[in-house]
């Protein structure tokens, strides 16, 4: 028997949280919740989660960015799997996150709202790639 | 500041009258040097004499206006007629100084050339601040109106989703209009914002260009699951060789999404959307041709008006914010292109666009 898979959210609104937690419950996921970049990076390196899902937006308009580098530039972190989650391109209508410029290490980028569907076939296919063991 | 004059006591007592007062000032002998000195330092003012021997004031006028526009120019004219002055002020010089003229008179027309560059100064940097207050307000207000409603969306999502099986008809019924009413509102806040960003302009800088050939199989694979959903066939005719099209591949997208979102949308099941791209004098036209519904004839001038939708029984219960044709109207404004509504009511509509050729 596997582990249970540790996913950490950043994110700035509670309810969000919230929702997307009781979506990732359901499944089996253990869930680890911070409202704000620095305190997420905090906790990424203390309980090593398997999978990181990451807002933009937060207290600075790019924080999630920033997070997002520090976490590839963190030993132990650089390979686990991030989903970026924002409301960014509805937001800015003509901005379009290059996904093969390189300058935004995500996996996988996905727009808020999320589909519950897909959300959960992304999150167990990235967990499914990652490597088997990080231990805490 | 620069002086440029052929004339020797001309260029002197510029120089000294000047100085004096505390400028610092460069005198050329040759229009081409005081020019490339003028493209190089960006003085607040340029005096030039208008009648040179090489390259006249009127010339240099010309070069300074379209390499410099923040140049406050003051020509030196040896003929004091108000038809020369009036020639040189028409062709940009914001003062002109007769030959000959006192120290006073000199001094004076530079206070006032200084004067006007401080106000265009002033001016320049008071429309930058207003553009980028603009700007963050604008995605203020986007992200503090959207942030509630995603995050309310996302509950219902997930309900939906986790507890569909055990919530009761008319629950799982108002949620699922809870859902559309969520997305009306967010998509008017996306259409809202691309308006802001449209009427900004700037989608035509030097070597933003769009292939055609490529982008409208994109949009037409987006359009696919609605038009299906719709029982709308989508054809297309676009020959591969089509020339590039002037602007911003984002901008180009958002006005083709938009044209053929509209003729899918005011359209009818077993209906059809042909879009046709063919070369069209120096550039593109887009005819985008439904067989849907059509708009009747009073209301096809106002299309293109902020937040006009046309209200008939057939397009009840069509979402929609009323922003997607001024946005495509603004977009190729600024792209310098034309577009066109043709309409028959009940029988279809055809939008026709006139882009630009841009360079690839």
């Amino acid at each position: 028997m596997s582990e249970t898979k540790r996913i950490l959210l950043i994110d700035d609104d509670t309810d969000f949280r919230a929702s997307v937690r009781a979506l990732l419950e359901r499944e089996g996921y253990q869930v680890l919740e911070e409202p704000a970049g620095d305190s997420g990076l905090l906790t990424a390196r203390a309980a090593r989660p398997h999978l990181i899902l990451l807002d933009i937006m937060m207290r600075e308009r790019t924080e999630g960015f920033f997070v997002l580098q520090e976490i590839r530039r963190t030993p132990g972190l650089a390979d686990v799997p991030v989903i970026v989650s924002s409301s960014l391109y509805s937001e800015h209508p003509f901005f379009r996150v290059r996904e093969d410029a390189g300058w935004m290490p995500a996996d996988l980028f996905l727009p808020k709202p999320l589909r519950p569907q897909q959300l959960l076939e992304e999150v167990a296919r990235l967990l499914a790639r990652a490597p088997q063991e990080t231990a805490p | 500041m620069v002086v440029i004059d052929d004339d020797e006591a001309i260029r002197i007592s510029c120089r000294r009258i000047l100085s004096r007062e505390g400028y610092a000032v460069e005198i050329f002998e040759r229009a081409a040097e005081g020019l490339a000195r003028v493209r190089e330092a960006t003085p607040p003012l340029l005096l030039v004499d208008l009648k040179m021997p090489e390259m006249d004031g009127f010339a240099v006028l010309e070069e300074v206006r379209r390499t410099d526009p923040g140049v406050v120019v003051v020509v030196i004219t040896g003929y004091a007629t108000i038809a020369t002055a009036v020639l040189a002020m028409k062709a940009g010089a914001y003062d002109f100084l007769p030959k000959p003229f006192t120290p006073d008179e000199l001094r004076l027309v530079v206070e006032r050339g200084l004067e006007r560059r401080r106000l265009i100064d002033t001016s320049e940097r008071l429309r930058r601040e207003k553009e980028l207050a603009q700007r963050r307000f604008i995605t203020f207000v986007s992200h503090q109106l959207k942030s509630p409603l995603v995050a309310v969306k996302q509950y219902l999502d997930v309900l939906l989703y986790t507890a569909e099986d055990t919530l009761p008809p008319r629950a799982r019924g108002w949620i699922g209009r809870s859902e559309e009413r969520l997305a009306e509102a967010l998509q008017l806040i996306h259409d809202w914002l691309a308006l802001a960003r449209v009427e900004q302009g700037g989608f035509a800088s030097p070597g933003a260009c769009t292939v055609l050939s490529a982008e409208i199989p994109r949009v037409l694979e987006q359009q696919a699951a609605a038009a299906a959903a719709a029982q709308v066939r989508l054809v297309s005719e676009v020959p591969p060789d089509l020339p590039a099209v002037r602007g911003d591949v984002l901008a180009v997208v958002t006005l083709l999404e938009n044209l053929l979102g509209n003729a899918v949308k005011y359209n009818r099941p077993g209906g059809s959307v042909r879009l046709r791209a063919t070369r069209a004098g120096e550039g593109v036209e887009i005819r985008v041709e439904d067989t849907g519904i059509g708009i009747p004839a009073d209301r096809l001038p106002h299309v293109f008006d902020e937040f006009v939708r046309v209200r008939t029984p057939e397009t009840t219960g069509i979402p929609g914010s009323g922003l997607g044709l001024t946005i495509c109207r603004a977009i190729v404004q600024d792209l310098q292109g034309t577009i066109r509504a043709d309409s028959r009511e009940g029988a279809g509509t055809t939008f026709t666009v006139w882009l630009p050729a841009g360079a690839p």
